[in-house]
């Protein structure tokens, strides 16, 4: 979404076969004879469509449906009707292709209730256009009312070890009443109360929602100081000055409303989705916790000057291992900013020069998604972020002291990923084999104009790629499962072990379509170690944690832990709830380790520089490690 | 879709059907058909015909190099990219020695992270054509690639020597110091980096590139135009879009703006009129009226131009802050000072409104609202030139006693006077001086201040500085931070 129309992927809704009719098209078919293939022909002429090996393009959304109801071979099968999380985003479309419509929503996953499994919160659309009601909108919506639904995970553990799924949307009941066009969402405790809050980012006011700790939650956006205006999708919570206090960082996309809409059009006159380019970016904004329930705007003075772009990505991590969390912001067609934590309260922009700015080819990219992980298990924290299909994913391998090196084409993932519009994202270890791996939620941007009949041509297939351990990645889409066939426009993607079985699922947010729940079957075959990295705090209650009992505190994102393997090398991992695309990630850690059987030393670097080490982690279960509680190091 | 593009699509579609029912049409030709047809299609963005179109094409005529070739950038621009390779391998089999092609195919091969495969092709590419400028660069990306860092930046400074306005150099360049651990030298380099990459000579695709005939692909090639300095293509492209599309907005406000470029000042405000007449929503018209008018001392009008941009675009800060500007510029500062909180209070640390605000408090004399709002603006940007030296200037000068400090406005502008030797940063040092007493040092810094004005021939500045000079012979400060002239 970089450019202005330059001559790929425009739209055309009435294409090629809106000139001819078909059958005088066909009969012109019936004519060819001499030495061109038949098939390609009449691909041509009936649509001027070629072979499709390609790319997915083949299956219809029906028929994968009907194949992703659970073929056993499949790694990851789609749960969601059946366990009752029935969600479609409505993106309140009429026709007047407002730009907002493109860019939504999120998704996030939650223990809200402490009760040890995860939940789940989706954000919602709402018309758009003055004037515009149900009764304009292009796809009526899947349900009503228009707002954004929490279910709360109702996870059976049976006696055999196997699992019952089912949710029950407790919206109503949990006083989340949002208001607003949703774009994505951030889940922390940012109270240190034990309870994690949610803070959901809009087209319009943003809100940030308390967690009361009994199920319910009280709008405190206002109170809060965070109730910004404008158009937000990804946000953080992060604790930037180790004072115990997540702070909140609010990544702003474009100055846009009703009126200063700008009607855009593609190579050919028709109508499409404008560019960032059209606009204004929104600048950023930096809040820090004050802990007593408000938050002060410290944009000016903890991220002097800037720059600010139209953002879209966000993920936290130490990039330069000083144990101090910085921020990297992927903009949508301008460069990107990894502000570097300067210990001081401030940050300095240290993008360009650190090589995560741009792709190789020096050029800004389409930056979507997002995600901060280990990739190559030398400690370092890596970069991915999603773009568009001409760009290809970008990965950014850290060699040390914040400088990366990209190696998108080296990886495989850029030439793999050119062809794909990329959005929610994550570094995650599906088949707990110890190095991460990488699912990408694909929805195009602008319209597809082979499906031009569609009322929405903008479906794309997931992808999944596996870490091959010596810095290459394989396409393993066709083995993950047929879901991932489906065309679909997806958006946010949120990662975590919804199933507490030891392996890592995705909700994935659909515009159009119903969310997705990906239960991965194959991550438990190995071995895995699962660790919730708690603080204490005196203001916490006790909550119950799966197959630990009863603990307190909160979920300390930010925190890194080293597992020590015997005769195998350490593997670095973080708890974190950003990154990916407008969504909330599970803050628990989930180790792969392989075949190995041995239980691993952790060591775990909390965010306010403490170290503190367990000899022995049990594997194959999770396990809550609590600050203050073993030996410091 | 526009009524030209349908009617490109029409004739080309015709003229192969006709090819086909004429019967007795060689393979070639029938070939060139469907060839001439993707061209189009894929010019177009129909990529999956275009596709359709060259496959046919190809096998019609396995000789022609120009259907691979074109398939070869279908796939780069489309995915897979492994196709994109097979086909620009087919090109180069069928031309070995084109160096279009071994400059695509070496770029495509890099991307698949094949820089072995890629160099011996750049290699060629050179040997064909020495002075290519995109030889190069692939030759300098191949040796980065492979940690060649003194090889990469040879190739790179002769990529930038043979084409400068292909800024995307530097960012390959920039890398290349970085990895030699020349930092100072990367962030020179990184600091010019653009997204104009040097390009091999290529007819075909240029070809492709100006096939297009809708007034959006004129937008888009005057717009490149526009963006390589090239106003006259600029405008010619802008109206010939504009032939086909009248009411078009965007084309007609690129116009005006490529015609401004050019000197043409009248027929600028001619076209950006027009804009408003017919779109007087598109804001950015609004906005580049109110410059020209400013700019050519029309104040009124450019305030009318302004204040029409914000009203159509609450949020156009840009066009609210040259409103604020204008405003406080023409005696109307607490009309200025109200945009600039506007703009403030939707980007509080946009440094261009901090600054502004308070050179309009300075102009309504609330000189302590003015130090205090630099003073935070100091700490938002740590040795910001424009905000210390506004600081110095209030603190030496104001006149206001509360907020003079002549210690404090002598240690800013000691610190100043490390990076900045300027005109006005030694009558600030003068100003300091003198309120600290030292009158006599405060009229020798002022002398020599004026002897090198003097010199630059400044008359203007000469006679200001004098001025101040007689104050300080007579033992007395300066109680003008700045002149009329000075505040912005």
């Amino acid at each position: 979404m970089n450019t202005r129309r330059i001559g790929r992927g425009t739209v055309e809704g009435h294409g090629w076969p809106s000139l001819h009719p078909p059958n005088e098209l066909l009969g012109v078919s019936r004519s060819l004879a001499r030495g061109v293939p038949m098939l390609l022909v009449l691909g041509l002429l009936v649509g001027c469509y070629s072979d499709s090996s390609s790319r997915a393009t083949g299956a219809t959304s029906s028929t994968a449906a009907r194949r992703a109801n659970g073929a056993a071979s499949e790694w990851f099968v789609d749960r969601a009707i059946e366990s009752d999380l029935k969600f479609t985003y409505f993106n309140g479309m009429s026709g007047g292709l407002y730009y907002p419509e493109m860019l939504p929503g999120g998704v996030a996953l939650l223990d809200y209730d402490n009760d040890g499994d995860l939940d789940v919160f989706f954000v919602q659309g709402q018309m758009l256009g003055e004037g515009k009601t149900l009764d304009d909108a292009t796809i009526r919506p899947a349900s009503l009312p228009l707002k954004g639904r929490l279910f709360r995970n109702d996870l059976v553990v049976n006696a055999d070890g196997t699992r019952t799924l089912h949710f029950t949307d407790v919206t109503e009941q949990s006083g989340i009443d949002t208001h607003e066009y949703g774009m994505g969402v951030a889940a922390a405790d940012f109270n240190n109360d034990g309870c994690v809050d949610l803070y959901v980012t809009n087209l319009g006011r943003n809100q940030l929602f308390r967690n009361n700790c009994d199920g319910t939650f009280t709008d405190v956006s206002r109170q809060s100081g965070t109730d910004i205006a404008g158009w937000s999708v990804s946000a953080a919570f992060v604790d930037y000055d180790r004072d115990g206090w997540l702070d909140l960082y609010v990544g702003n996309y474009v100055v846009w409303d009703i009126r200063s809409d700008q009607k855009c059009t593609g190579l050919t006159g028709r109508r499409d989705y404008c560019t960032p380019a059209v606009y204004s970016p929104q600048r950023d904004r930096l809040f820090h916790n004050n802990g007593n329930g408000t938050f002060t705007d410290v944009t000016a003075t903890a991220l002097p000057g800037g720059p600010f772009g139209p953002t879209l990505g966000v993920a936290t991590a130490d990039f330069d291992n000083d144990g101090w969390i910085d921020l990297y912001v992927a903009n949508d067609g301008r460069d990107n900013v990894l502000w570097m934590n300067q210990r001081n309260g401030t940050f300095k922009n240290m993008g360009l020069l650190s090589g995560v700015a741009v792709g190789a080819d020096g050029k800004p990219k389409g930056s979507m998604g997002v995600d901060a992980g280990d990739f190559d298990n030398d400690g370092a924290e890596d970069l991915i972020t999603t773009q568009l299909p001409s760009e290809g994913i970008n990965l950014y391998r850290n060699v040390g002291s914040g400088l990366f090196e990209d190696e998108s084409a080296a990886s495989g993932l850029g030439p793999m990923t050119l062809g794909y519009t990329g959005f929610g994202t994550a570094w995650f270890d599906f088949d707990n084999d110890g190095w991460l791996d990488l699912l990408v939620a694909n929805g195009a941007i602008e319209a597809i104009k082979e499906r031009g009949e569609e009322r929405f041509p903008y479906g794309e297939p997931k992808l999944l790629f596996r870490n091959l351990r010596n810095g290459r990645f394989e396409n393993v889409t066709p083995k993950a499962g047929s879901l991932f066939q489906l065309l679909e426009v997806s958006r946010g993607a949120a990662f975590g072990d919804i199933d507490n079985d030891g392996d890592v699922d995705v909700v994935i947010s659909n515009i159009h379509a119903p969310a997705r729940l990906l239960i991965n079957s194959v991550g438990n075959r190995n071995h895995w170690v699962g660790l919730r990295l708690v603080g204490a705090s005196a203001r916490s209650r006790p909550t119950r944690e799966a197959g630990a009992g009863s603990v307190t505190g909160r979920d300390m994102v930010g925190a890194r832990v080293e597992v020590i393997r015997k005769n195998a090398p350490t593997l670095w991992r973080r708890s974190r709830s950003d990154g990916s695309y407008g969504s909330a990630n599970d803050p628990r850690v989930l180790v792969g380790l392989g075949d190995a059987t041995d239980p691993p030393m952790a060591r775990v670097h909390w965010p306010d520089g403490d170290v503190e080490e367990w000899p022995a982690v049990a594997i194959d279960r999770w396990t809550v490690l609590r600050q203050g509680k073993r030996m410091a190091r | 879709m526009e009524p030209s593009v349908r009617d490109q699509l029409r004739a080309r579609y015709a003229a192969l059907v006709g090819q086909i029912e004429h019967g007795d049409v060689a393979d070639a030709d029938l070939g060139a058909a469907y060839g001439e047809l993707g061209k189009l299609l894929m010019a177009a963005s129909y990529f999956d015909a275009a596709e359709a179109c060259y496959l046919n094409a190809g096998r019609l005529a396995p000789a022609d190099m120009r259907w691979p070739y074109y398939l070869g950038h279908l796939y780069k621009a489309k995915g897979p990219l492994a196709k994109s390779v097979v086909a620009f391998e087919k090109a180069h089999h069928l031309r070995p020695n084109d160096v279009a092609i071994l400059v695509w195919l070496g770029d495509a091969y890099l991307t698949q992270g094949r820089s072995g495969a890629a160099e011996p092709l750049f290699n060629q590419a050179l040997g064909l054509e020495p002075n290519s400028a995109a030889a190069h660069f692939g030759a300098g990306r191949v040796a980065l690639a492979k940690k060649d860092y003194p090889g990469a930046v040879t190739h790179l400074e002769k990529a930038l020597a043979l084409d400068p306005r292909a800024t995307a150099t530097h960012y390959q360049l920039g890398m290349a110091y970085r990895a030699r651990g020349d930092f100072p030298r990367a962030e020179a380099q990184l600091a010019r980096k653009g997204t104009i990459e040097p390009r091999p000579i290529d007819p075909l695709m240029r070809a492709l590139d100006e096939l297009l005939e809708s007034a959006e692909a004129y937008n888009v090639r005057g717009g490149r135009e526009l963006e390589a300095g090239n106003w006259a293509s600029a405008t010619d492209d802008f109206r010939k879009g504009l032939a086909l599309k009248p009411s078009d907005p965007s084309l007609r406000h690129r116009l005006g703006t490529a015609l401004y470029q050019m000197g043409d000042a009248a027929g600028a405000i001619e076209q950006f009129r027009e804009v408003i007449r017919t779109s007087p929503e598109f804001a950015k018209a609004q906005f580049s009226l109110g410059v020209v008018m400013e700019a050519a001392g029309r104040h009124e009008e450019a305030i009318e131009s302004f204040s029409n941009a914000v009203k159509h675009d609450t949020g156009y800060i840009q066009a609210r802050l040259q409103l604020a500007r204008v405003l406080v510029r023409t005696g109307r500062p607490l009309k200025g000072l109200a945009e600039y909180q506007q703009v403030l209070a939707r980007d509080p640390a946009m440094k261009e409104a901090v600054f502004g605000r308070a050179m309009a408090l300075v102009r309504l004399q609330r000189y302590r609202d003015a130090r205090d709002r630099l003073g935070d603006a100091l700490k938002s940007y740590p040795g910001d030139p424009a905000f210390s030296h506004a600081l110095a200037r209030l603190l030496a000068a104001a006149p206001d006693a509360q907020v003079r400090d002549g210690a404090q406005a002598k240690a800013l502008i000691d610190e100043l006077l490390k990076t900045e030797r300027s005109f006005d940063v030694g009558a600030t040092e003068a100003m300091a001086l003198a309120e600290l007493g030292e009158y006599e040092q405060a009229a020798a810094v002022q002398r020599d201040v004026i002897a090198a004005a003097e010199h630059a021939g400044l008359r203007n500045v000469v006679r200001h500085l004098t001025d101040n000079l007689k104050l300080y012979e007579r033992r007395r400060p300066c109680r003008t931070p700045f002149t009329d002239d000075e505040l912005p």
